[in-house]
């Protein structure tokens, strides 16, 4: 994975990647940024746990109402006051909200 | 023009509608019954709630970090996207930037979402929910 590739996405404060655990593995900050990463490695947590719940509604939605669409999941993002996180797999990217282009973000993860 | 009827004119927007944080209200537009707008509303509740205690913990460990108040989430399937800002969600299809447009409206729509979202989640305790809380 390619993190400096990330940091290119517009409004990129942070590029990490993470174990099937939660665990930190590797990661990218911009200077001068206020991402820590002791805050990069809470939110790596939080983003399987997001994934395997958001899993979860995906089938779940499909099998109780049978519209189609959702699995298998590309991602999940949260939005924070000034920045959200794109998450997809074992990959993430923090950017900026005000220069945010999800839908270069999601595509980022999931290539990578 | 109300939010709900600005996403809806974005092509690409299946259904969009306005979930109370209390749970127990919900309208729409778009191509759901009334039973799965009301599983829609429970779902995008659910997940507010859930973002909501993450953002908490992380401003725990790192004060004014820009997370908090959370303002929404997406979760991006394989052909389509639910999206939630503050109250209100989108079902949108995964066409081209038909996620950053909605993403767009909505943010700007809708405002910053403030800190009192969680006494608004929580409202349905009764009592006075947010001395319980703080």
């Amino acid at each position: 994975m390619d993190l400096q590739k990330m940091m290119e996405l517009p409004g990129a404060v942070a590029a990490f990647t993470f174990s099937d655990r939660g665990e930190l593995q590797s990661h990218v900050l911009r200077e001068g940024s206020e991402m820590t990463p002791q805050v990069l490695d809470l939110l790596a947590r939080s983003c399987v746990a997001n994934l395997a719940i958001a899993g979860m509604e995906a089938r779940g939605w499909e099998a109780l109402t049978g519209y189609g669409g959702f699995e298998p999941l590309k991602g999940f993002s949260v939005i924070g006051l000034e920045w959200s996180v794109v998450v997809d797999g074992n990959c993430g990217v923090v950017v900026k909200n005000r220069d945010a282009d999800y839908e270069a973000s999601f595509n980022a993860v999931q290539a990578s | 023009m109300h939010i709900v009827k600005q996403l809806m004119v974005i092509p690409g927007v299946i259904a969009a509608g306005e979930y109370a944080y209390r749970g127990d209200r919900f309208s729409y537009k778009g191509a759901l019954t009334d039973e799965h707008a009301r599983m829609a509303s429970i779902l995008c509740r659910a997940n507010t709630l859930m973002v909501n205690m993450q953002s908490e913990i992380f401003d725990s460990f790192s004060e004014n970090c820009g997370c908090r108040p959370v303002q929404g989430w997406i979760v991006r399937g394989n052909k389509m996207t639910i999206c939630s800002v503050g109250n209100y969600f989108a079902f949108i299809s995964n066409h081209q930037e038909v996620l950053n447009d909605v993403m767009t409206i909505m943010r700007a729509k809708v405002g910053d979402v403030q800190d009192d979202l969680l006494v608004n989640l929580y409202s349905k305790l009764g009592g006075d929910t947010r001395e319980a809380l703080y």
